[in-house]
């Protein structure tokens, strides 16, 4: 039982510091390729698989989670009279949390899933080890250009969720609650500034580099046989979503106190 | 290449490829066990050994695709199974590798697969003559015209062809065959055979073979070298190898299952006895 115990702390050791050094390598690889001019048609190729195809379920996530957000704030809001302020809830929520999360679960969903099945085949049926037999490092070759169109594109698919749940939850409030516009956005205005904005993306960052790394590794690593590869794939997506809710945490944490620092200075120029 | 290691400096000038107690352990199971050999520059040098036995792994070791436990791999004098990956591309362009099922890059055409390691290495080819070069390599191999296929609508015989196309873009030193005729119709089993032995001729590369096809063996080998239980048990010419009075060489050249596994069949039960369940189901 101990000795069992001890064999699965020591894997699980080992397979960290392999994931650890896969990391390392692949960020610096990723820093080396984005100087060089070669790379450019890779990570090109894959801004379109990874972010041009991504944007429709996207723009649907996100003007859901607005929708839905409209719904369930409207009682309480109007029971209060501040339904007015349904605007400024919605969004603050959007653009803060739930418009990056939601993105970056569906992206992790769609992309990391992809990712994973394709390097995971490539790794079954030799053709990993065939590009290496060929003296070509697979890291800069195969991994670096997803990670830099992960890199690239997470944030900039946030901003598409983002927009579609501010357009989601306004049409929802107009439509079927009747709130007056024009109150609607001066108050969501007064309430969500450049700052939130600017944390939402910068968590898109974070949350496409942490799928595009988790999502190769565990292609790189995978079993053999068709079974091997969904198993990867899962466990890709499960690590991905852990790693997303853990990164947020931990992103909402620092932002909170940046902002601390920085608060008194932006009232000094305002 | 960089100037010798210790250890490899030795190393003849013949023996482009060497090998030195070269062990190779997968979690508690011993697949290579203290293997010594060396492969001469501009031979065919065929392993032969039953499935299992650490054929391929050992071939991979001659390019560290794998490390080894224990143990040396030399190339031209020069250590390289502790070299990094970075150092190894250049090392590994002196290789061709054809893997046992070809391994071809499925969402590339065969002109691509071909043109992979050339676009990787020659950043200032002449891509005007991409075409020419491709036609070229391809017609080695007997296939000109396959340029824009898929690997996928190519058959089993033909993807090895065009995975040996690949493998000699970079006109390589060494080329490493993993169970070339593996899965092929005897036919064209014999047609990779002519090729291994034409590209030998023609291109004055040194050749390693790992098969378990025997007729192929004697084709193509200059020397033959079995392995079994990760050990080599015998080492010579294809007379050697006929004659060779160790009974597993024997067994394994003659295809004759052993004594000892024919006691194993005998223990494990009848057929009659399996057959527990009636076949009403095909009523």
């Amino acid at each position: 039982m101990i000795g069992t115990l001890g064999a699965k702390a020591i894997q699980d050791v080992v397979e960290a510091g392999h994931f650890g050094r896969f990391v390392w390598r692949a960020a610096v690889t990723s820093a080396h390729s984005s100087a060089v001019r070669r790379t450019y048609p890779l990570v090109w190729t894959q801004m379109n698989l990874i972010g041009v195809r991504s944007v429709p379920v996207i723009m649907i996530t996100g003007a859901f989670v607005g929708m839905t957000l409209a719904v369930q704030a409207y009682d309480q809001l109007a029971g209060m009279g501040l339904e007015e302020y349904l605007g400024n809830l919605i969004n603050i929520s959007v653009v803060k949390e739930l418009g990056p999360v939601l993105a970056a679960v569906m992206l992790a969903g769609r992309i990391g899933g992809a990712l994973t099945a394709e390097l995971g085949t490539m790794n079954v049926t030799e053709q990993i080890d065939a590009v290496r037999s060929m003296g070509t490092d697979p890291i800069r070759y195969l991994v670096a250009p997803r990670l830099l169109a992960c890199l690239l594109l997470t944030p900039v698919l946030i901003i598409y969720a983002d927009l579609m749940g501010i357009v989601g939850g306004a049409l929802v409030s107009f439509l079927q609650f009747g709130i007056n516009s024009r109150a609607y956005w001066d108050l969501s205005a007064y309430g969500v500034d450049f700052w939130d904005v600017g944390v939402g993306v910068v968590k898109g960052f974070f949350f496409g580099g942490a799928i595009a790394v988790i999502s190769c590794y565990k292609g790189f690593t995978c079993r053999e046989g068709a079974q091997g590869v969904g198993q990867a794939c899962t466990e890709a997506f499960v690590m991905s979503f852990i790693s997303i809710l853990a990164l947020d945490f931990a992103l909402a944490v620092v932002s909170k106190n940046v902002y601390e620092i920085f608060w008194p200075l932006k009232s000094m120029i305002g | 290449m960089d100037k010798p290691n210790e250890g490899c400096g030795d190393s003849p000038a013949e023996n482009i490829i060497e090998v030195r107690n070269l062990t190779k352990r997968f979690g508690t199971k011993l697949v290579l066990d203290g293997v010594s050999l060396a492969i001469e520059k501009g031979k065919t040098t065929v392993v032969i050994g039953p499935s299992g036995c650490g054929k391929t792994v050992l071939i991979k070791h001659f390019i560290a695709l794998i490390r080894p436990s224990e143990g040396e791999v030399c190339f031209r004098g020069r250590r390289i199974d502790d070299l990094s990956e970075r150092e190894l591309s250049r090392v590994r362009t002196h290789f061709g590798y054809l893997f046992q099922e070809g391994a071809l890059f499925d969402s590339m055409t065969v002109a691509e697969n071909i043109l992979f390691p050339i676009r990787q290495h020659h950043k200032k080819h002449p891509w005007r003559q991409a075409d020419d070069l491709v036609k070229a390599k391809l017609a080695m191999v007997g296939l000109d015209g396959f340029q824009n296929y898929y690997p996928a609508r190519l058959s089993g015989g033909q993807r090895k062809r065009v995975a040996l196309a690949r493998a000699i873009a970079l006109n390589p030193e060494v080329i490493l065959y993993d169970e070339p005729t593996t899965g092929l119709d005897p036919i064209r089993s014999d047609i990779i055979n002519e090729l291994i032995l034409k590209l030998e001729r023609e291109l004055g590369v040194t050749t390693v073979v790992v098969t378990h096809d025997m007729k192929s063996a004697y084709k193509v080998a200059d020397r033959i070298i079995m392995l079994h239980n990760g050990r080599v048990i015998a080492d010579g010419n294809a007379d050697y190898i006929r004659n060779h009075p160790h009974p597993v060489v024997q067994q394994f050249i003659n295809g004759q299952v052993s004594e000892d596994d024919l006691a194993v069949l005998r223990m494990t039960g009848s057929a009659g006895a399996a057959q527990f369940l009636p076949r009403d189901f095909e009523e």
